[in-house]
C-alpha cells in the first residue's frame, strides 16, 4: 500500500515536473528574445520583430482583414481544408487498410500503386489539383488527403492483421457474418492502431495544408504567411508560424485526450493483459 | 432456469454429434501436416464426452472441426444425422483463451449471439440475467473484460456459450489457462451444470483427472497425427460425482479409472 502511494506521488511529481520545465523552456525563449530585440536591440526589427511587435500584430489581425480576411478567418478556412481532406482520407483509407489485411488478391493487386504514391510528396500533386479544381478548397484539401491517407491504410492494415484470429472465430460460433464481425469485433480491437494512424494523418496533413496554401489560394495560415512576406510584414508572419504551431499542438492534444472515452474498455487494458 | 429440453430433438439411437472418418490435413497432401486421422467419435443426447491425449496430438484440431470453424480435409460431421454445416447457434463453443471482444462489456458479450440470430429484445434481457444470476456475475454486468481475472473471464465465456441454449457445448481447454484454485471451482460448476440440466458436451482437455471426474466416457487420442486409441466408459450418476473434485479423486472407481486412463496417455507420450 505505502509502496504504491508512494509510487502514486512520484508519478505525479514527474508530471508536474516536466510541466514546469515545459513551462522553463518556453519562458526563457520568450525571455531572450524580448531581450535581444525590445531591451538590447540586438537584432533589427526587419529580420527578428520584438515579441511585443508579434502580439500587437497578432491582437490587429484577429479584428482588422489581412489580405481579405481576418486572423479567425484564414484559421477557418485552414480547418475546414484539412478537415475534408483528413476525413476524406479516413473515410477511404480505413476501408481499403481492412481489405488490405483481410483479401491478399486485393492486396497484391493494389501494393504497387499504393507504394508508388507514398512515395511521392503531397506537394507534387498541387500542380494536378490546381488544374482539376482551380484555387478552390477542394485543391488544399486533395493535397491534405495525399498526405492523411497513406497513414490511415498502413495502421488499419497493422491493427486489422493483428486481431486475434480467435475472436473472429467467437464471432462466427455467434453467428455474426462479415460485416457484423467487422463492426463489432475486428474494427475495435483495431482501433488503437487506428488511432495511431488518426494522430499521424493529422499532423501530416496539417504540414502538407500549411505548405499547399504557401503556392496556392487566396485565403488561410499558409497563405497569410506567404502575405507577409509581400508585404515585408515580418510580424506577420511570425504570428502565422506560431499560430499554426499552436494549432497542430491542440489538435493533436485534442485527439489524444479523446481515445479513453472513444476506447473506453483501454483504460484497464494495461493492468490486466493476461 | 432448467434448460429447455424441447430444443433437444433427439432421436434414438441417434448420436446429438457424431464426427465420422474425420481426416484433416494442413498444407498439402503429401507435404502437409496430418493432425488428425481417421477419427470417428460420436456424443450422444445428454452425454458429456471427454477427449485427452498428449499435447499437439490434434485434439483441438478435432474440436475446431466438429464446431465447423474448419473443414475437414475428408469425413464428415454430424448433428442428428444430419450434415452439420457451418457454425450456427446449434453448437457453442468455449475457447482456451477465453475469446472474450475486449471492446464489449459483460453484458454486451453474453448478448452477442442473441442479437446476431435475431432473438427478441425482450427475451435477450431475460435470458442474459438469468444466466448472469447462474454464473455468478451479477455485479460485473457492466465490466470490461480487461477488468476481470481469469476465471471471472472464463465465467463469461461460458455464459455466452450456454445462453445461447446450444444443443451442443464444445469446450476447448477451458480451464487450461487457469490457476489451480479457479479451475477446481470451475470444474466442480460445470459438473453441476451437466448434472442440472443435461447438457451435450464434447470436452477437450488434457488432464486425465479432469476427464475422469466430468466425462461420461473419455476417449483417449494417440499422438501425432491424431487417432482414438480407446473409448472408456465412465458410471454416470455416481454419488462421487455429485461432490466436490478433492473428494471424488480418493473414490476407488476414479483412482481406477484415472490410472487406467492414464497409462494409456503415457504410452502416448512416452511412445518413439
Amino acid at each position: 500500500m505505502l509502496e504504491r502511494g508512494l509510487s502514486r506521488l512520484g508519478m505525479v511529481s514527474n508530471r508536474s515536473k516536466s510541466l514546469f520545465y515545459g513551462f522553463l523552456s518556453l519562458t526563457s525563449l520568450m525571455l531572450i528574445w524580448f531581450l535581444s530585440t525590445s531591451v538590447f536591440e540586438l537584432i533589427e526589427p526587419r529580420v527578428l520583430p520584438s515579441p511585443v511587435a508579434v502580439v500587437n500584430q497578432l491582437i490587429w489581425i484577429i479584428e482588422v482583414p489581412f489580405s481579405g480576411l481576418t486572423l479567425p478567418g484564414h484559421i477557418l478556412s485552414s480547418l475546414e481544408r484539412w478537415g475534408w481532406g483528413v476525413f476524406t482520407a479516413m473515410v477511404i483509407g480505413i476501408p481499403v487498410g481492412v481489405l488490405f489485411a483481410w483479401t491478399p488478391w486485393f492486396k497484391s493487386l493494389m501494393n504497387p500503386v499504393f507504394e508508388l504514391i507514398h512515395f511521392i510528396p503531397p506537394f507534387a500533386y498541387i500542380p494536378l489539383a490546381v488544374l482539376w479544381f482551380g484555387a478552390s478548397t477542394a485543391t488544399q484539401a486533395m493535397v491534405v488527403f495525399v498526405a492523411a491517407f497513406p497513414a490511415f491504410v498502413i495502421n488499419t492494415q497493422l491493427g486489422v492483421s493483428q486481431v486475434d484470429k480467435i475472436l473472429v472465430d467467437a464471432a462466427r460460433v455467434y453467428g455474426a457474418g462479415p460485416f457484423a464481425t467487422l463492426r463489432r469485433v475486428v474494427i475495435p480491437a483495431a482501433a488503437p492502431s487506428i488511432y495511431t494512424g488518426l494522430r499521424i494523418a493529422i499532423s501530416n496533413g496539417w504540414m502538407a495544408l500549411v505548405g499547399a496554401e504557401l503556392v496556392v489560394g487566396k485565403v488561410g495560415l499558409g497563405f497569410m504567411i506567404s502575405q507577409g512576406q509581400e508585404n515585408a510584414s515580418v510580424a506577420t508572419i511570425f504570428v502565422g508560424v506560431i499560430t499554426i504551431g499552436w494549432l497542430g499542438v491542440m489538435i493533436d492534444t485534442i485527439v489524444q485526450r479523446s481515445e479513453r472515452y472513444v476506447l473506453p474498455w483501454r483504460k484497464n487494458v494495461s493492468l490486466n493483459s493476461g | 432456469m432448467p434448460h429447455d429440453n424441447d430444443t433437444n430433438k433427439s432421436i434414438p439411437g441417434q448420436p446429438k454429434l457424431e464426427l465420422r472418418h474425420i481426416t484433416k490435413r494442413f498444407g498439402k497432401e503429401g507435404a502437409g501436416v496430418l493432425a488428425v486421422d481417421d477419427c470417428s467419435l460420436s456424443v450422444e443426447n445428454g452425454e458429456f464426452v471427454c477427449v485427452v491425449g498428449p499435447s499437439g496430438c490434434g485434439k483441438s484440431t478435432l474440436m475446431t472441426v466438429g464446431a465447423g470453424l474448419e473443414d475437414a480435409t475428408e469425413g464428415d460431421v454430424l448433428i442428428d444425422g444430419e450434415p452439420a454445416g457451418p457454425p450456427g447457434p446449434r453448437r457453442s463453443v468455449v475457447f482456451q483463451k477465453f475469446a472474450l471482444f475486449p471492446s464489449e462489456t459483460v453484458e454486451q458479450n453474453i448478448k452477442f449471439g442473441l442479437q446476431m440470430t435475431g432473438v427478441p429484445k425482450s427475451e435477450q434481457e431475460s435470458r442474459l440475467v438469468s444466466q448472469l444470476r447462474i454464473m455468478g456475475l451479477e455485479h460485473f454486468r457492466k465490466a470490461y473484460p480487461s477488468e476481470l481475472s481469469g476465471g471471472m473471464q472464463q465465467r463469461v465465456a461460458i455464459a455466452r456459450a450456454l445462453v445461447m441454449q446450444p444443443e451442443i457445448l464444445l469446450m476447448d481447454e477451458p480451464f487450461g489457462a487457469l490457476d489451480a484454485q479457479t479451475r477446481t471451482i470451475l470444474q466442480e460448476e460445470v459438473q453441476r451444470l451437466h448434472r442440472e440440466q443435461h447438457y451435450t458436451v464434447l470436452f477437450i482437455t488434457h488432464s486425465v483427472e479432469e476427464a475422469v471426474y466430468l466425462g461420461d466416457r473419455v476417449v483417449v487420442m494417440t499422438k501425432r497425427p491424431g487417432r482414438i486409441k480407446k473409448e472408456i466408459s465412465l458410471p454416470r450418476d455416481v454419488v462421487w460425482k455429485t461432490g466436490d473434485i478433492e473428494e471424488a479423486a480418493e473414490h476407488p472407481d476414479f483412482i481406477t479409472a484415472r490410472r487406467e486412463i492414464w497409462s494409456l496417455v503415457r504410452e502416448e507420450i512416452m511412445a518413439p
